[in-house]
């Protein structure tokens, strides 16, 4: 929780946004410096994304001009030649069936893990992280083997490995919230009458909900971005962006295409993000000081 | 971490549904050993009586055509040309891009582990080490080529199609299509270029800077060492096919010593080297070197037309002739679309679709039929193509075209010119 709880009942409450919180407000020089700081930073993350567009409307972009010779669409017609939108349609489907089963699991582990007697929780801990740790390369050519031989069709072959790729990230984010959530709060609401469902949805699912989409979100990326796994164990069946953009980044004369393909993947996660973002919000709004001080004597 | 001993949240030990669990746990674990304990079955080979029988049976397959996806002009003809073609006699064909070719081995490699019969990779765009390691793993079909009715209209005595990169074709892979090693240079900057091997290293030497090869283990660089050892062997001639220790030792120490002398007249003096052919290519693009190499040469026409490389490149054809090598479609024996996968294997061979891919305004691949076996109306599609204003045609690329070395060779050479050129400095 965000709320900085006062040594006593009447200091007044007041939220960090709110003026006149001196823990926030930053003055004179170290004002300039935190802006800035935020100036390079967008700086840091915009400035690699400047020549990725510039290539991508680029048809023609040689050795020493600084900007490109000819503009046009040759990369948009050699991207969509090969097949983007299909690829694109597959891609957002990997990701948010990834998601979709990842975040739900990470969600249970974490639950377990962080109010329950689970037997071995260190093991199964580091279970969890396992797969951070081998290389997908590895795990893709071995148990593809296994898969085949248990008739498992090549896309749900994907899904599943993938699924379990994202799983480090996603347990990991709920841990952490499941750490920082107070059931206090859960309690309460049981107290006051409120059934398990609505405790669920009501209570449990507003306070998670930032931390659910950052999980989303991770266990969407590891879908969307997979090359190794969707090629060895998809066998071919689901031809996906970063196959179109692998295969073309390994030719000579196609970074327009390569340019505009990454560029255009870099769209969908960022819309998500922005949903993260708003997402990530407090849900009930600012509070009043009213309502926060409606229960002081 | 707070815990918090409440109802709502305390479970008793389910000390049943526990011991459950671990019945089930052990019986999977026990289920994926015996899984991956067992031999894998061998993969079947379809036999077929005749090629009517293979049509017939090829009719509503999906064959899946796995090839490199880095060549624009390569996906566009199969896209638009050969997969039509394919959809006019009842296989639809369906085209899997990949960054290497290692990729689709690999995942035929994992089929014939787990003994699969409906493999989903039917025909690989293949040559040289890809096609010996399958060939020594049994990844491949072999023996259904002698089928393909287009088969008889190439020469079964062409040693580049009997021997791929000096392991014997036997059948295992259908000829695709033909590439010769071939260097290109900028002709406005390069006004006196050099017509040897020997030449083109004694013309970087006076111009320090200028030139470049990718390093090995990449596959060009890899070329470029092998057509050194040549020159300075005296000739391909001299250089026995076959690998062995004694002919390493005899003839490799005026190669690198040659490479070594070289070094500080390369690009940035041979400090750091092209990691692929790609980065070499980018930077003859970008007019940093005067010299680029590709076994692809029939990329150059596109790439100079689109302004990619230098108007004025130019072909450098070189007296002794330089490396060349078939490529082909081979077939996993994991395949589950056999008939269908021969059907595309033979449609590819066809006149029609050789002559398309060879006009450089499609892809400028060079057509592995023998013309003498053609029909006039046949030949006549070849002699129509455009000439490329770029690359020469494949007689004059291929003049005293000397063979691949076999595979042997490759891993060898490329580890002492690490050894040597590289960190020997």
């Amino acid at each position: 929780m965000a709320l900085t709880l006062p040594p006593e009942f009447s200091t007044p409450l007041s939220w960090p946004d709110q003026p006149g919180n001196g823990l926030r407000t930053s003055q004179g020089i170290t004002r300039v410096l935190r802006i800035m700081l935020a100036l390079a930073l967008a700086l840091w993350f915009l400035l690699p994304l400047v020549p990725l567009v510039l290539w991508a409307f680029a048809d023609r972009w040689s050795f020493p001009a600084v900007l490109p010779q000819a503009w046009g669409w040759e990369g948009a017609r050699a991207a969509l030649a090969q097949g983007a939108i299909p690829a694109f349609g597959h891609s957002l489907l990997l990701g948010l069936l990834v998601s979709a089963i990842a975040t739900p699991l990470g969600v249970l582990a974490a639950r377990a893990l962080a109010y329950h007697r689970v037997l071995f929780a260190p093991a199964v801990n580091v279970m969890l992280f396992a797969p951070l740790a081998l290389p997908a390369f590895v795990a893709a050519l071995g148990l593809n083997v296994l898969l085949l031989r248990l008739h498992v069709p090549p896309f749900a072959g994907v899904v599943l490995l993938l699924t379990v790729y994202a799983l480090p990230y996603t347990s990991y984010v709920m841990r952490v919230a499941y750490g920082a959530h107070d059931l206090a709060v859960e309690e309460e609401a049981r107290l006051l009458g409120a059934s398990p469902w609505q405790v669920m949805w009501r209570v449990q699912l507003p306070l998670l909900a930032p931390a659910l989409a950052r999980a989303a979100f991770l266990a969407f990326l590891v879908g969307w971005s997979d090359y190794v796994i969707t090629v060895l164990v998809g066998g071919g069946t689901i031809v996906t962006v970063p196959l179109l953009v692998a295969g073309a980044a390994a030719g000579t004369g196609n970074d327009a295409t390569v340019a505009l393909l990454s560029a255009a993947a870099l769209l969908p996660p960022l819309v998500l993000l922005l949903g993260v973002g708003l997402l990530g919000r407090r849900p009930s709004g600012k509070p009043t000081a009213k309502s926060m001080n409606g229960n002081l004597p | 971490m707070r815990r918090f001993g409440t109802g709502l949240t305390r479970r008793a030990p389910h000390s049943t549904r526990r011991r459950r669990f671990s019945t089930l746990m052990a019986g999977v674990g026990a289920a994926l050993l015996a899984l991956s304990a067992c031999s894998a079955p061998a993969p079947a080979q379809q036999d077929f009586a005749s090629w009517d029988q293979v049509v017939a049976d090829a009719q509503g397959q999906t064959v899946r055509l796995w090839m490199y996806g880095g060549e624009e002009q390569g996906n566009a003809y199969v896209d638009k040309t050969l997969i039509p073609a394919a959809a006019r006699l009842g296989v639809t064909l369906q085209r899997v891009p990949v960054a290497d070719t290692k990729d689709a081995l690999n995942r035929v490699l994992t089929e014939v582990q787990a003994g699969t019969r409906d493999g989903t990779v039917d025909l690989v765009w293949v040559n040289g080490d890809n096609f010996g390691t399958g060939q020594q793993a049994g990844a491949w079909s072999c023996g259904w080529t002698d089928l393909l009715p287009n088969m008889g209209l190439t020469n079964p005595a062409d040693p580049l199609l009997a021997n791929d990169f000096g392991t014997p074709v036997d059948g295992c892979e259908a000829p695709w299509h033909k590439a010769q090693f071939t260097i290109a240079y900028n002709s406005a900057t390069v006004t006196d270029p050099p017509h040897t091997l020997a030449g083109l290293l004694d013309w970087a030497q006076e111009h320090p800077g200028r030139f470049t090869y990718p390093a090995p283990p990449d596959f060009t660089g890899s070329v470029f060492t092998r057509e050194v050892l040549n020159s300075v062997s005296g000739g391909y001639q001299n250089v026995p096919l076959q690998y062995d220790q004694k002919a390493f030792d005899r003839l490799t120490p005026a190669l690198y010593s040659r490479l070594k002398e070289l070094a500080p007249a390369l690009w940035r003096q041979g400090k750091t080297y092209p990691k692929t052919s790609a980065e070499l290519n980018a930077l003859y693009a970008g007019g940093q070197v005067d010299f680029t190499m590709t076994y692809g040469p029939a990329e150059l026409t596109k790439l100079v037309a689109d302004g990619t490389y230098p108007a004025a490149t130019q072909v450098l054809t070189l007296t002794e002739g330089t490396v060349g090598n078939a490529s082909f479609l081979a077939m996993p024996a994991t395949s589950g679309h056999q008939a269908g996968a021969m059907v595309v294997a033979n449609l590819a061979l066809s006149p029609e679709q050789q002559a398309a891919k060879a006009d450089s305004r499609v892809w400028g691949q060079f057509t592995v039929l023998d013309t003498a076996k053609l029909d006039p109306a046949q030949r006549a599609l070849f002699a129509k193509l455009p000439q490329s204003p770029v690359v020469p045609s494949y007689e004059v690329l291929s003049q005293n075209a000397s063979p691949e070395l076999s595979a042997a060779w490759v891993p060898a050479l490329d580890d002492a010119w690490r050894r040597l050129v590289l960190t020997g400095r």
